[in-house]
């Protein structure tokens, strides 16, 4: 071996023990290392030890203080343990009990455990299940259970669940929904059309009132959530004013303060009544709601009101009788037009005034004292009354009243019409000054007729007296002739005196001094008969029996005598026949005197009625008589007439009403 | 037969003429005193110691007319027991009427004959004259 070669191993075995060490330091220190590290699992594992002891405890205290029911059951439902806050809720005894939670499920429900028990397994846990129970102490419940599965070595051995009873809770919210029902119901039918929006103006709830207003033809409940922002442009030409309807919603909306009242006239006539409601929470706006009345019924019945109060208004401002309304104290409320210009008084001159203290012209005449007392006992009445106007004019009103009622029932005044009758007063003293005048004039016409009939017949009489002293004084002294027109002159004289009578009757023929009572005409016909005189060659009858009339019967005395005594006097036959007869004509006599005389010639037939148009100048006719006649009948409202063949005679008619 | 002491109150000349020639002509004895109005009547009924029997009264006259005449005479103590006959031509029935009421002895009416007036006058004044009357 050579050195060299003992010198390479010599260098050999050096490197080889000088690996060998480095290698027994590097375990050396790992071996350090793993002490540590075991040193400080110990300790880790003792700090968990005493953790899991902590918590486990802590759960323990959780379990048993827990407020709702905790219950741990096996996968069958059996109650593996509890706390108190179960046994009172189940009814148990104790929280030992053993029992099967499945035997407190109402029938009704038993088949909705199944399921929840299968998911339950499948999911690992169950919330918000809801079932009806019964407890021990038979008190059906509802309860609200959230449970979990409890897991060993990764299979699902037991169920822990909490358990609410939330009978209460349910009652009340099945309360509230009955109530929102309630309430849904009341709103959708209601009469008013309801459109509540949010502060977006989107459609929070609205109604079938609302979309029959507005022509909407879908239901309200598909309205909730659409955007009302543009709806206003839409309906407005549902309105009268489409512009005005538009810009008054954005104006209100722009305000967002209450509006109440609005009224809107539709094109189809309906009227609406639009409330504004904004809504505020806590001082912030949340939205706001529209409701629409319908209330073209009550404006149609309040303007028919307006009309009807408008049209008797006007015929009372409008009419020529003053009214006027007072209180109990006389004291004017009211006056109309008419009163004003009657009166000469401004409305402000007569208000609180009292009517009777302004106006009456005689102070000291209570009469309207009198009238108010009778109205305050509820009688209405009417009287005259001389007022003077404000310009001092006298006139006379004619004054209706009537007592007013307050809606009691209780006189709280009277309502008075008055006419102004000064003008139909004046023609009414006027017309009695006129007849008093012609009562006058009439008597004095008579005075008249007998003193001229007294101052005529005077001289006639001296003459009358002289010319018989002249004829005893010189009854030898003159001859025939002169004895024959002394005489004629005495006849002269005579028919003079006549003439005068006669005018004298006439003129007595008037109403003032006609008397009415029943006339037996028959009667009265017979004394003519006797009282004038009839010659040997006449011969009068009556046909029928003459009635009884209503008449004067000094008057138709007067009648008969002119009208025989003319059938007497103008008879030229040896036989004179004069008969009288009547005719019933229903309303009223017909007369008749008929002769077989001289006759009328037809030309005279209307003149022979008028005054002094005597026919035959006799001695004995002044051609007053039938003049007298014609005025008598008229008297006793009849007519007069004749017919006549001249030569052969003459019937005189006449009729007098029955 | 009495003769009588007749008051005529008349204005007409030729009545108060008829009246005495009647008179005469029936050869009565009577006395007629005359007066022309109701005023002079008056005055000559003043003397009370020569009143007359009878007065004949006309109704028209002028100043005091016969009723007015009347009515005087009638509230007069002593006069109204003259009887007093108005001698008219009124028939006027109110005339007729007012006469009577104030008391009068009777109402002739003057007729248009004379003849017709003597015998008025004839019978009227042998009525009076077979009367007890109340004499001065």
């Amino acid at each position: 071996m050579s050195e060299k070669e003992v010198n390479i191993l010599k260098r050999a075995l050096e490197r080889e023990r000088a690996s060998r060490k480095a290698a027994e330091k590097i375990l050396e220190e790992k071996s350090a290392e793993l002490f540590k590290v075991n040193k400080m699992l110990e300790q880790s594992y003792s700090e968990l030890t005493s953790l899991y002891n902590k918590t486990s405890s802590q759960l323990q205290g959780v379990f048993e203080n827990i407020v709702d029911a905790y219950v741990i059951m096996d996968l069958s439902g059996n109650i593996l343990k509890m706390n108190d806050a179960a046994v009172e809720m189940f009814g148990f005894k104790s929280t030992q009990e053993e029992e099967n939670l499945n035997n407190l499920v109402s029938p009704s429900d038993i088949d909705i455990v199944k399921p929840a028990f299968k998911k339950l397994i499948t999911d690992g846990l169950i919330t918000d299940f809801k079932i009806n129970i019964t407890t021990k102490h038979n008190v059906p419940k509802i309860v609200h259970i959230n449970a979990s599965i409890i897991e060993e070595n990764g299979e699902p051995v037991a169920a822990q669940g909490i358990v609410r009873d939330i009978t209460m809770e349910r009652e009340a919210q099945e309360k509230l929904i009955e109530s929102e029902n309630r309430l849904s119901t009341l709103i959708k039918s209601l009469d008013t059309g309801v459109l509540l929006e949010d502060e977006h103006r989107k459609i929070v709830l609205t109604n079938n009132k609302f979309c029959e207003f507005f022509g909407i033809p879908v239901s309200p409940e598909l309205l909730v959530g659409q955007d009302c922002s543009k709806s206003a442009e839409q309906s407005k030409d549902l309105f009268q004013d489409p512009d005005g309807f538009v810009s008054r919603i954005n104006e209100i909306l722009f305000n967002k303060k209450l509006v109440l009242g609005d009224e809107l006239k539709m094109t189809n006539g309906k009227i609406l009544e639009r409330d504004y409601i904004p809504i505020y929470r806590s001082s912030e706006y949340q939205g706001h709601l529209w409701s629409y009345r319908d209330v073209t019924m009550q404006r149609q019945y309040s303007w028919g009101i307006e009309a009807e109060r408008e049209k008797y208004g006007s015929i009372i401002a409008n009419m020529h009788l003053g009214l006027v309304e007072v209180n109990n104290d006389d004291e004017i409320l009211l006056v109309n037009q008419s009163f004003v210009e009657m009166s000469g008084y401004n409305k402000d001159e007569l208000i609180g005034k009292k009517g009777g203290e302004l106006l009456q012209a005689d102070k000291s005449n209570d009469i309207i004292t009198a009238e108010n007392e009778k109205r305050a006992q509820g009688l209405s009445n009417s009287y005259e009354l001389k007022v003077r106007t404000k310009s001092g004019e006298i006139r006379n009103w004619l004054i209706s009243g009537a007592p007013n009622y307050d809606i009691n029932g209780i006189v709280k005044g009277s309502i008075g019409i008055h006419l102004d009758i000064t003008e139909l007063k004046n023609l009414q003293i006027q017309k009695e000054k006129l007849l008093a005048k012609l009562e006058k004039s009439n008597e004095e016409l008579q005075e008249y007729a007998h003193i001229v009939s007294h101052d005529l017949k005077s001289p006639l009489r001296s003459i009358d007296a002289l010319v018989s002293w002249l004829k005893e004084d010189n009854k030898d002294n003159l001859d025939e002739a002169s004895h024959k027109n002394l005489d004629l002159i005495q006849s002269t004289l005579e028919k003079m005196e006549q003439l005068i009578s006669d005018v004298l009757n006439y003129s007595r023929v008037s109403t003032e001094n006609k008397v009415d009572a029943e006339v037996d005409v028959q009667q009265l016909v017979e004394d003519v008969i006797e009282l004038v005189y009839v010659p040997e060659h006449i011969h009068i009858s009556i046909l029928n029996k003459l009635p009884v009339v209503n008449g004067d019967s000094t008057k138709l005395q007067q009648v008969f005598q002119n009208l025989i005594g003319n059938a007497i006097k103008f008879n030229d036959k040896e036989k004179g026949l004069i008969e009288i007869d009547v005719l019933d004509e229903a309303t009223h006599y017909k007369f008749s005197i008929k002769d077989n005389g001289i006759g009328i010639e037809p030309q005279f037939h209307d003149n022979i009625f008028k005054i002094f148009h005597a026919l035959n100048k006799r001695k004995d006719s002044s051609g007053i008589g039938l003049s007298i006649v014609k005025k008598i009948i008229g008297l006793h409202g009849g007519n007069v007439w004749l017919e006549s063949t001249p030569k052969m005679g003459t019937t005189f008619y006449f009729t007098l009403t029955k | 037969m009495k003769n009588l002491n007749i008051l005529l109150i008349e204005d007409d000349m030729i009545e108060v003429m008829k009246l005495n020639r009647a008179k005469s002509s029936l050869q009565l004895n009577h006395t007629i005193s005359e007066a022309s109005n109701g005023e002079e009547a008056l005055k000559l009924l003043e003397q009370k110691d020569n009143l007359p029997d009878i007065i004949l009264l006309d109704l028209n006259m002028p100043k005091i007319n016969g009723i007015e005449f009347l009515k005087i005479l009638k509230a007069d103590e002593r006069l109204k027991y003259i009887p007093t006959i108005v001698l008219t031509t009124s028939n006027n029935q109110r005339d007729l009427l007012e006469c009577y009421k104030i008391g009068i002895a009777g109402y002739v009416l003057k007729p248009l004959k004379y003849e017709d007036y003597v015998s008025k006058i004839e019978k009227l004044l042998s009525y009076w004259s077979i009367n007890e009357l109340i004499t001065a």
